[in-house]
């Protein structure tokens, strides 16, 4: 078997390494407000176990994943598929320090936890649903 | 698939020799444009023969400081290569192997 180590190949498009340049990053609506951080991806490959053609196309970015997984990064394993949220790759407008989306995150079903909170917690209070006077 | 399934998995060549594990998969930002970026396509896996993990990515880059961490960890990850998805022969969980003849390139993320 003959193995090289060759210069990458060029490509016509900018490359991004997976843990270098998305996993846990933050990701900023629209308008620059936080929305949550890059948990995982979500990729339309082929199925897993079944030997890989030559020429199938490489699979793709879907979506951004999110949720929780902050205590299985301290306790080990990992949240279980049905507790991720997506983020389609088609709301994804900037990669850079932070990853920002061309849509709001009112839209988005991952700003669902600070939406219950202002709806529920932060709208009780007085004063709660208008800005500082 | 979910990419943290595939990170980490052990690499096997045509033989099921073991040839490392997946530090990191590259996407290529070429697929067909959509309403706002193009699709980012799978080019290759970042195959690591040490370890299993990679920090920070100083075996892609020429970043030399802080140099004793920075010779740590390319120590650590001597011998990556990047091997491209038309080498992939099959994924299953845990376990990805690839073709007969494939070529190890440079890992070094271009700039």
């Amino acid at each position: 078997m003959t193995r090289q180590r060759l210069p990458a190949p060029d490509t016509n498009g900018r490359s991004l390494d997976a843990q270098l340049h998305l996993l846990d990053r933050q990701i900023v609506d629209a308008d620059g407000v936080p929305v949550t951080t890059v948990d995982d991806l979500e990729l339309d490959s082929p199925v897993p176990g079944t030997p890989i053609e030559q020429g199938t196309p490489a699979p793709r970015i879907q979506a951004l994943l999110t949720g929780p997984a902050l205590v299985t990064r301290i306790f080990g394993g990992k949240p279980p598929a049905s507790r991720l949220i997506r983020i389609p790759w088609s709301d994804v407008a900037g990669l850079g320090t932070i990853i920002s989306l061309g849509v709001r995150a009112n839209s988005l079903d991952a700003s669902w936890v600070e939406r219950w909170i202002r709806d529920h917690l932060i709208g009780k209070i007085p004063g709660g649903r208008h800005d500082p006077q | 698939m979910i990419l943290s399934n595939l990170l980490g998995s052990e690499v096997r060549d045509a033989e099921g020799r073991k040839v490392g594990h997946i530090a990191d998969v590259r996407f290529v930002l070429d697929g067909p444009p959509g309403q706002l970026l193009a699709a980012a396509r799978l080019h290759g896996l970042i195959v690591s023969p040490h370890s299993a993990a990679s920090f920070l990515g100083y075996e892609r880059y020429n970043v030399t400081q802080p140099w004793p961490l920075a010779q740590l960890l390319r120590w650590r990850h001597r011998g990556s290569f990047l091997v491209l998805w038309e080498d992939v022969a099959r994924m299953d969980s845990g376990i990805v192997d690839l073709r007969q003849n494939y070529t190890e390139y440079d890992p070094m993320v271009p700039l």
